[in-house]
């Protein structure tokens, strides 16, 4: 309960500066620069399933309660935000990665990982607006594009010197889930 | 004056008073009959019912004021959208667009309906969520039978934001004292020095994390103990009466829209 109230607290407010500094247009509630998600990745990575529920409730609170978008979109975003985590978590525990990045395997594992669960929550959340009548086709490529990206970018950004500097740090909690070497 | 998580609202608005659980499912209710209609003059009609609410329900109307300016950002990104990117049959053909797309005169009349649509969830959501306090979402969310823990966690989740944002400003400033400019440089600068931001805020979410957790447990909070609760919200027959409408609302109107052919919006998809 903790680790999902903390990590909704702590994205919420970035992501309402998300989807108001860096907007796209023509495509609701995307940002080309999806901050909170560098967050919600690397708790995900450390405190598992709590740490991704934490980045949904974010993403369903701030585009819903503070920004005015509306129940369809808020679903609809908040769900790919649980998404996109849960698959980067998947591929971290089929490939016996560890989330501190000493290694040139785990390096790697990252470098793909999060490319693909942006791609997968992009996929998600553009083909829902599409079928909603939110959005359009063409607009449906341009959607996943920037999702790809935008999130992507944030997570390699945000979440690499995160995951680098405080994973020692974070492995002492009794919440992490990864077995302690 | 009653203080909502908005603004203040008269005592005797008959919304702040309405069950919290009435709240939430007038949210849900609302939204979801913007999304069943398609007919634009419907969607029009429901748009004004819902400001006229406003004034009825005594609910301060210049906190729709505040979104004008986002609402404005979506109606120009819908239009855009469809303008620029959908193929949709009409009478005449008013431009065809180089990359196969055209708008008729049926392109400009679906755009319209979808930001009627867009501006009645807008309004509609705003309405119930200018009177929401804390508490109606934790007894609100309980009484939908959503577990305590995940109704605590939504309110935990709103607090810990404004802690979040005292905290981020806070780190902001130490940074801009030890010399950091974060208006210079380019985009991919400026993303990397919010990034150096990000390391200090999540120590401190951790710590915050760690006390939190101690402090749960330590008053009790479990996912199976069983709780007892300060506040006491009566539905009252009145309130179920209000509950039906609320969920037979939409299902009438899917119905409606269904099997009588009404709230259908006229002409596309071609019927």
């Amino acid at each position: 309960m903790a680790v999902t109230g903390v990590t909704a607290g702590l994205c919420l407010p970035l992501a309402l500066f998300a989807i108001i500094l860096i907007p796209i247009p023509g495509l609701p509630a995307a940002s080309g620069f999806w901050i909170p998600a560098g967050f919600y990745f690397v708790m995900t990575l450390w405190f598992g399933v709590w740490g991704a529920l934490g980045g949904h409730i974010a993403t369903t609170i701030a585009m819903g309660y503070f920004s005015g978008y509306t129940l369809h979109v808020w679903l609809d975003g908040g769900l790919g935000d649980l998404i996109a985590p849960l698959v980067c978590l998947l591929i971290f525990k089929l490939a016996k990665a560890d989330p501190e990045l000493k290694t040139k395997r785990d390096k790697a594992v990252w470098a793909l990982a999060v490319p693909i669960s942006s791609l997968v929550c992009g996929l998600w959340v553009h083909t829902v607006h599409l079928l909603f009548g939110i959005i359009t086709w063409p607009f449906w490529y341009v959607g996943v594009l920037t999702y790809f990206i935008g999130d992507s970018l944030a997570v390699f950004t945000v979440g690499t010197p995160l995951l680098k500097t405080l994973t020692g740090y974070v492995k002492q909690s009794p919440m992490y889930i990864w077995r302690r070497g | 004056m009653e203080r909502t998580f908005f603004l203040h609202v008269e005592n005797d608005s008959p919304l702040v008073n309405l069950h919290p659980a009435l709240k939430i499912l007038a949210l849900v209710a609302v939204n979801l009959e913007a999304w069943i209609i398609e007919s634009p003059l419907a969607l029009l009609t429901l748009l004004l019912a819902l400001i006229a609410l406003f004034r009825a329900l005594r609910v301060p109307l210049s906190r729709v004021g505040r979104f004008l300016a986002f609402a404005a950002f979506v109606v120009q990104a819908i239009m855009f959208s469809y303008i620029l990117g959908s193929a949709i049959p009409g009478r005449v053909v008013l431009l065809r667009l180089p990359w196969g797309t055209y708008v008729s005169d049926m392109t400009v009349l679906y755009a319209a309906a979808m930001v009627l649509r867009f501006m009645a969830m807008l309004v509609g959501s705003t309405l119930i969520l200018a009177v929401m306090r804390d508490v109606d979402v934790v007894y609100g969310l309980k009484s939908l039978g959503v577990p305590f823990t995940a109704s605590f966690t939504v309110s935990l989740a709103l607090r810990a934001a404004s802690m979040f944002l005292e905290d981020y400003f806070k780190v902001r400033d130490a940074m801009v004292l030890r010399g950091t400019d974060f208006s210079s440089g380019s985009v991919f600068e400026r993303a990397r020095k919010y990034a150096r931001l990000a390391v200090p805020l999540m120590v401190l979410g951790v710590r915050r994390m760690l006390e939190l957790s101690y402090v749960l447990e330590v008053k009790g909070v479990g996912l199976r103990r069983r709780r007892t609760y300060i506040h006491q919200f009566q539905l009252g027959w009145r309130g179920y009466v209000v509950a039906a409408a609320l969920v037979l609302a939409p299902i009438l109107s899917l119905v409606a829209k269904l099997w009588l052919g009404v709230l259908t919006f006229p002409g596309w998809p071609l019927r």
